[in-house]
């Protein structure tokens, strides 16, 4: 997307807040001229104070009054323009948030898988706050700013033109000279930014593998290595902090030269009568602040060019395609038997490569299935299909006889139970996350099917049983007893269909058997697919699927495959 | 912070000059508005073109000096800075690469690796700050008020209201808000793990159909964060106006009785000019104070952190003298004697009155379940851990009283988790042995199969690994790591639970290549009866116990807990995919 384009949808954004905008602009214009108008005032009140004995009371009690009016309004408007910028942008942020978040749930799952958990959490939080604070800048710096540059400058030309010739050329001084810094600054900036990425890294590594470390008894050389590098990163950091701390100075070293030259030159102006002492004192209030606003933009900018970035980031996720059900003639909440054939499924991400292909099988209701083969060879790519988590490319699948995109995928999935590997749990309390499923849930649900599932004995001995909280990722429990815990969730939606990945290491022995036993409670009378590892499982499933690079390359029970002396039979004996 | 405060000690001279310089630059500044007066008192008013000359070129003057004391306190303040965090930094690493495996465990690693990076820019981040500006701030506006007393005593005196007022305004605000800010920082980590959740279990959610749900929830903490920055930035809000109405009220005050001591003959115009000045210097001055309030607070947090890191103390004691290379061999290298052992901080014993022994040579399987003390019995033998009570002996010598470093250098490991660096192959088995050959390099890559690995690149013993070795597969990388332990020539190689990723066949040769180093001492730990069913002798463990110790067929007879173990895994362990 082009940055005008990106800019355009950034209004659009905002556009629902327009009257709140048009309000806040106002604002600033009362702002930037009611700030103006008081050095004019204190000028004009200097004036009235010749000397002893002709100070004017009658005029200085009326540019007072004026006074008091220009800061009220000042502060009024300085107040509400910060409250309403600062509710557009959050409003902007929440909305914005709200409808990433949302995205989540309808973009196809290999769109998060490709682009990576992290990179979209970054989109939906540090992008969006970056946004919101270069769009705060801009709505609160960008106008004033510009605003004060164009009336200080129409103020001074009309009070007195040649010092505010003087002031128009030097200002810019300024910022030449803040430019030539932070360009400066930036090379340094750049140095830094590797040495610091390598140091971190080399601290991420060492520390994160700080057993490996002491394994080799290897300390030694690491500190070595490490004061190197800290050194070395010591010194560039040390040229980068100062040249990007002299902008300052040097800033206010111009704005004292501008200082002077008007002082000066108004000192001259004002012997020859030209202009009077509050004339000058005016002048020399808008030297002192007019670099203020030129710098202030250029913030606002460098910041915007950020946020433009962001929200190309942001736009990019929010147009991500849809994983759109269309249904077809649809078959309206199903009750399925689980009765499936799977008629010459295929499916790639990539068309160039096969991941799946030519799948056909046919399952009864209550058979149970076990898949087999090596990792890569399609598994959980057929597991995804099934689920409709992804579409096939070719072929279908049948339920009860119903092309699976007759039926809806959520009503399609209420159908289907599923105990993967990898085992999710959310922050939240074992009640909750066993009733994930099924919210309305009772207590009394709860536990039945905790107890089918052989984890009603490690939840009641947890501090607070069923009310315990999570962290999260289940942090403060086993990975056997996350397990169970999986398998309690579906025990109590208990689907027709089921689709469960055997455990294959990191679970101790005794766990390990009250899962198994869970697995048989589940299973018993409904159709179920097992990516199965044990011996056990596979030679009691009523179809064993033997898959390879993305094929079923031999079907067929127990016996029937080893009579084959197929793969099957190698794999059993290469053991 | 106090005990930190030490790494600034070879920084005594810029600690000094910074802040020095800073004030010099703010008197000078001080000093402009005097000018001015006179310029415009004695030069306009009186029509002396020479007044305004002279006091022209000092204006000009004070810029150029303060330009230059402002540039020499900017460098000290960031020598002194970087300087501090380099000795906190290097002392910091040095002191977490000492830690005991103890350590380590409580504070855990990503929390180390925050304190070493993050908080350490935070606190070079404060001091550099506070060097700058914490005398300048209060420098100013002290200063601006004593000047406006030389100027005139009663228009100075509103000075002396404005000044507490604006401090109040300015500091009750930032105070406020500080914590307030906190409360949305977390708000929003809990957004961030909410969306991180749904990231991870995508599927799961889909699969329950629990996407409306998890919307909902969101946007009610979504809304909550909203309603939390709404509230801080009602507060905050309140801040510019506040000030814009005491200074500007102050000002009217002080026009209006400025305007009658003019009158009287006490004050000329030129002075008000002055006073006014110096009140707008001082709302400058404080609120950047108040920004500094909010970096010193930061980095006071960060400072704790670091400071408590560098005080703790390592729960492992090098007291030991002997050096366990050069004892004498004996018929028994490992010795363990009623070995009692509980993790720090659980309270519940884990290691129970452990004793067994073990012949040089031999190879031993360590076989139970998840959490049955496998890895904890590796971790004690190589002392990362003490016992809380009983022995071990290594050759005949309670390993406490051998010199750690030396006992270390006779082991040979490869620990659970198969981690590398980045670097080259080489670099990375030079870790085990710092004057390993080639040769030998190549020997030991060739006995954990790993010949494939290394040779599928072409580049031999140059072959580039990515950080996080993300150029390798979970098999490869524990192969290499394999490569690496057996390049070290020590007596003892512990194999740590390391052919997980290795498919069978692999493995079983791995194994083969392994007993033919018949000089080493091997210990396996696995949790497939597979791995160690053919050393030697095996050691069965059950929480935390020995429930048996013996070769496979003895074990398969007596003892019921190899048994079940056995019998999960398909009967002896042979078949199962």
């Amino acid at each position: 997307m082009k940055n005008k384009a990106i800019f355009l949808r950034i209004l659009k954004l905002v556009k629902p807040h327009a009257v709140l905008i048009v309000l806040s602009l106002l604002c600033a214009v009362g702002n930037v001229f009611s700030a103006l108008f008081i050095p004019v005032l204190t000028g004009r009140a200097i004036d009235e104070m010749i000397g002893e004995g002709r100070v004017s009371f009658e005029n200085i009690r009326h540019i007072l009054t004026l006074f008091l009016i220009a800061f009220l309004v000042n502060a009024a408007t300085v107040w509400l323009m910060t409250l309403i910028n600062n509710r557009i942008t959050f409003k902007v942020v929440r909305d914005l948030r709200r409808d990433l978040f949302a995205k989540l749930h309808s973009v196809p799952i290999f769109y998060m898988d490709s682009l990576g958990h992290g990179d979209l959490l970054s989109r939906i939080v540090s992008d969006v706050e970056r946004l919101s604070d270069g769009l705060l800048l801009g709505f609160s710096q960008l106008f004033t700013g510009i605003l004060t540059i164009v009336a200080t400058l129409v103020f001074m030309v009309r009070i007195n033109l040649w010092i505010a010739l003087a002031v128009m050329v030097l200002t810019p001084l300024s910022l030449f000279a803040a430019s030539f810094i932070s360009k400066k600054t930036f090379k340094y900036f750049k140095a830094q930014a590797a040495l610091q990425g390598g140091l971190t890294s080399f601290i991420n590594e060492t520390i994160g593998a700080v057993r490996v470390v002491k394994t080799f008894g290897y300390e030694k050389e690491e500190n070595e290595e490490f004061n190197k590098k800290n050194e070395e990163f010591a010194k560039t950091n040390l040229k980068a902090l100062f040249f990007s701390s002299t902008t300052n100075p040097v800033t206010r070293f111009v704005n004292s030269m501008v200082y002077a030259a008007v002082g000066i030159l108004g000192a001259f102006l004002g012997v020859a009568g030209k202009i009077t002492v509050g004339t000058l004192t005016c002048f020399l209030s808008y030297a002192n602040q007019y670099t203020k606003p030129f710098n202030e933009i250029s913030g606002v900018i460098t910041e915007f060019q950020n946020a433009i970035a962001c929200a190309g980031r942001i736009f990019e996720l929010m147009d991500a395609k849809d994983f759109v059900d269309t249904v077809t003639d649809p078959v309206e909440a199903p009750k399925l038997t689980g009765d499936i054939e799977v008629k010459d499924l295929a499916f790639s991400y990539d068309k160039s490569k096969k991941l799946l292909y030519d799948i056909s099988f046919h399952a009864a209701p209550g058979s149970h299935i076990a898949i087999v083969g090596p990792t890569g060879c399609g598994k959980t790519t057929f597991i995804n299909l099934m689920m409709r988590f992804f579409e096939p490319d070719a072929g279908t699948i049948l339920y009860d006889g119903i092309e699976s995109d007759r039926i809806r995928r959520n009503e399609l999935r209420t159908n289907i139970g599923m105990v993967l590997q990898d085992t999710w749990l959310k922050e939240g309390s074992v009640f909750e996350n066993i009733a994930y499923g099924k919210p309305d849930a009772t207590k009394e649900e709860v536990m039945e099917a905790a107890k089918k599932s052989h984890a009603h004995s490690f939840i009641s001995r947890l501090e607070n049983g069923y009310d315990t909280v999570l962290a999260p990722d289940g942090g403060n429990l086993s990975a056997g007893q996350k397990q169970l815990l999986c398998i309690a969730r579906v025990m109590l939606a208990l689907p027709p269909i089921l689709i469960l990945d055997e455990a294959t290491s990191s679970i101790d022995t005794r766990t390990e058997s009250k899962i198994t036993k869970a697995f048989q409670t589940l299973m018993e009378g409904r159709t179920s697919f097992i990516v199965a590892h044990r011996l056990s499982t596979i030679r009691n499933a009523d179809l064993i699927l033997v898959m390879k690079d993305g094929n079923i390359i031999e079907q067929g029970t127990h016996d029937e495959l080893l009579v084959k002396k197929g793969f099957y039979y190698q794999m059993l004996n290469s053991r | 912070m106090k005990k930190l405060l030490k790494y600034l000690n070879n920084y005594r001279l810029e600690c000094a000059v910074a802040p020095s310089f800073k004030m010099l630059e703010a008197l000078f500044e001080l000093f402009v508005p005097l000018v001015m007066t006179k310029i415009i008192d004695e030069g306009i008013t009186a029509g002396n073109t020479r007044i305004i000359v002279k006091n022209g070129i000092m204006l000009v003057l004070l810029a150029f000096i303060g330009l230059t004391c402002s540039l020499t306190a900017q460098y000290f303040a960031a020598r002194a800075a970087i300087g501090f965090a380099k000795g906190v930094r290097s002392s910091l690493y040095e002191k977490i690469l000492g830690f005991s495996y103890e350590n380590i465990d409580r504070i855990g690693q990503s929390s180390l690796i925050t304190r070493i990076t993050n908080d350490i820019s935070q606190v070079q981040n404060g001091v550099n700050m506070v060097l700058r500006l914490l005398l300048r701030s209060p420098f100013i506006v002290f200063g601006a008020m004593i000047m406006a007393f030389t100027i005139n005593v009663k228009a100075a005196l509103i000075f002396v209201v404005m000044i507490p007022l604006l401090f109040l305004a300015v500091f009750t605000v930032t105070l406020v808000t500080i914590p307030m800010y906190k409360k949305i920082q977390r708000t929003l980590d809990k957004l961030t793990g909410h969306i991180r959740e749904n990231l991870t279990g995508s599927r799961v959610v889909r699969a329950f159909n629990a996407g409306e749900r998890e919307k909902e929830t969101f946007n009610k903490e979504n809304d909550h964060l909203l309603h939390a920055s709404l509230v801080t930035s009602r507060v905050s809000a309140i801040l510019n106006p506040a000030t814009v109405i005491i200074v500007n009220a102050s000002m009217l005050i002080l026009i209006a009785s400025g305007a009658n001591l003019v009158n009287e003959g006490t004050l000329t115009n030129g002075q008000v000019y002055a006073l006014v000045n110096y009140m707008s210097q001082i709302l400058v001055e404080l609120v950047k104070f108040a920004n500094l309030m909010i970096t010193i607070n930061k980095s006071l947090a960060s400072a704790s952190r670091i400071s408590e890191t560098l005080d703790i103390e390592n729960a492992l004691k090098d007291e030991g003298t002997v050096d366990a290379l050069g004892l004498e061999d004996t018929d028994e290298i490992i010795r363990f004697e009623d070995v009692h052992f509980a993790y720090p901080g659980t309270g519940a014993s884990f290691v129970e009155g452990m004793s067994f022994s073990v012949k040089p040579g031999q190879t031993i399987g360590i076989i139970g379940g998840t959490g049955s003390g496998k890895s904890t019995l590796a971790s004690l033998l190589m002392r990362f851990y003490d016992t809380d009570s009983g022995h071990i002996y290594y050759k005949g010598k309670d390993i406490k009283e051998l010199s750690l470093s030396t006992y270390r250098k006779c082991f040979s490991s490869v620990p659970q988790k198969a981690q590398l660096f980045s670097g080259t192959l080489r670099d990375n088995l030079l870790v085990a042995d710092p004057s390993a050959t080639d040769e030998e390099m190549l020997t030991a890559i060739r006995l954990a199969e790993a010949e494939n690995v290394v040779f599928a690149k072409g580049e031999g013993l140059d072959m580039k690994i990515n950080e996080g070795s993300t150029n390798l597969s979970g098999g490869q990388r524990q192969r290499l790591t394999i490569a690496r332990a057996l390049v070290r020539k020590a007596p003892i190689l512990i194999l740590d639970d390391s052919s997980s990723a290795l498919d069978y066949a692999t493995d079983s040769r791995l194994r083969a290549n392994l007993k033919t180093l018949t000089d080493k001492t091997v210990f396996i730990i696995s949790q497939r009866v597979i791995s160690v069913k053919n050393s030697d002798k095996i050691l069965v463990l059950d929480d935390g116990d020995i429930a048996g110790f013996g070769t496979h067929d003895e074990l398969f007879e007596n003892c019921p807990v190899y048994r079940e173990i056995c019998d999960s895994q398909d009967t002896k362990g042979e078949e199962s995919l």
